[in-house]
């Protein structure tokens, strides 16, 4: 019932999972971007937490930090949680409801740096904050666009060639989730990786890029 | 604020400032207002899509404004959907209130907020029928917020 107007941009559709006028879809390019944010979700429930060793440097001697999975806890929780917005960013065919995962997104990545102690990391996590709040912005205000120029929201009617999606409404999509997925500013993302925990500190950068691969084919596509 | 000597070339000086951590806010605002300095240019080439799929009326004399939806209880009202077919149910319980709701729908003119948000309101089958996973990704979102406000309220340093 349901057709990809296009196909050449990210193969044939799988298959459809329908919630109400949210209509999921699976095509081998969001397949493949939801089996690799599977596999690391499950990595993060698997895995304990790695340690880290300072050396210091013109001798001998290092300092093994010691981190136990209790102090994991809250990281984990908050990294589960990123891992299953973004699944369910992967595969949403809808313009809300990927803004909304995009959020959900956003605002996890801040709950798994927050847990931390250490003062370069918090501030890391307060910049990477503010500037996800100010994304809500343009993420939000993108979909307002979409819905009131055209009339719709659900992919499969924007991705036809009858619709014409403003050229500022892709813009500020992009700028959103460049704010919320930290994609382009590894800055902050260099300071907060610098915290020990690795499996659930990666799921930031895992999520952020698997945002921007889905938002480039959105765009591409309406 | 780390100030370090404006030495090098100017690329340097501009990648010095890239990779200090306190301009990142900064240098994303930027970036919004220059996107929308362009969007508030191209504001008058977007025109309003008059066939929209989620239309809204305003009804001032009505008791429930902002939120009427019209049609009466238990009987098909006509609610549209971007695809009837995935919501077979589509319109049933739209006018539906509670006695109470009902008696307070009928005696004041202005709760018509209060109405919709307390339990027993209107039911918004636009909300919960067809766009039912927005809901629930909507309320995923409060709940983490609430889960790392509790964590940094009581944690121990």
């Amino acid at each position: 019932m349901f057709e990809l107007p296009v196909t050449t941009i990210e193969g044939p559709e799988i298959f459809v999972i329908e919630f109400g006028d949210i209509v999921n879809y699976f095509t081998v390019y969001t397949a493949a971007l939801f089996t690799f944010a599977l596999l690391f979700t499950i990595l993060v429930i698997i895995s304990r937490p790695e340690r880290q060793v300072d050396i210091a440097f013109g001798g001998d001697a290092f300092y093994t930090k010691d981190v136990t999975p209790a102090q994991m806890k809250f990281q984990r929780f908050m990294a589960l949680a990123c891992g299953l917005a973004t699944l369910g960013a992967m595969m949403s065919g809808d313009v809300f409801n990927f803004t909304l995962f995009t959020s959900m997104v956003g605002i996890t990545n801040i709950g798994i740096v927050a847990a931390y102690k250490y003062k370069h990391v918090l501030n890391a996590a307060f910049q990477y904050g503010i500037v996800a709040m100010i994304a809500t912005v343009p993420l939000f205000g993108s979909a307002a666009i979409i819905l009131a120029t055209t009339g719709t929201l659900s992919m499969w009617e924007l991705f036809g060639s009858t619709i014409a999606v403003p050229l500022i409404a892709k813009i500020f999509l992009v700028l959103g989730v460049m704010g919320e997925g930290m994609a382009p500013f590894y800055v902050a993302k260099a300071e907060i990786t610098r915290a020990p925990g690795a499996p659930y500190v990666l799921m930031i950068h895992v999520s952020s890029l698997l945002l921007f691969l889905r938002v480039v084919e959105i765009v591409i596509s309406m | 604020m780390k100030r370090r000597e404006g030495r090098g070339t100017r690329i340097s000086r501009i990648s010095r400032t890239i990779s200090e951590l306190e301009n990142l806010a900064g240098l994303y605002a930027v970036l919004f207002i220059a996107v929308t300095l362009i969007g508030a240019f191209t504001l008058p080439s977007l025109l309003y899509q008059e066939d929209q799929l989620y239309p809204k009326t305003i009804d001032t004399n009505s008791s429930l404004n902002p939120y009427e939806r019209g049609g009466t209880p238990f009987n098909t009202t006509e609610v549209r959907a971007q695809y009837p077919e995935n919501s077979p149910y589509l319109g049933y319980v739209t006018a539906y209130l509670t006695p109470v709701t009902r008696f307070i729908a009928d005696h004041t003119p202005y709760l018509g907020t209060t109405i919709v948000a307390h339990p027993g309101g209107i039911i918004d089958e636009i909300l919960y029928n067809t766009r039912g996973l927005d809901t629930v990704a909507e309320t995923s979102i409060l709940f983490v917020a609430f889960a790392i406000a509790a964590h940094l309220f009581r944690r121990e340093d």
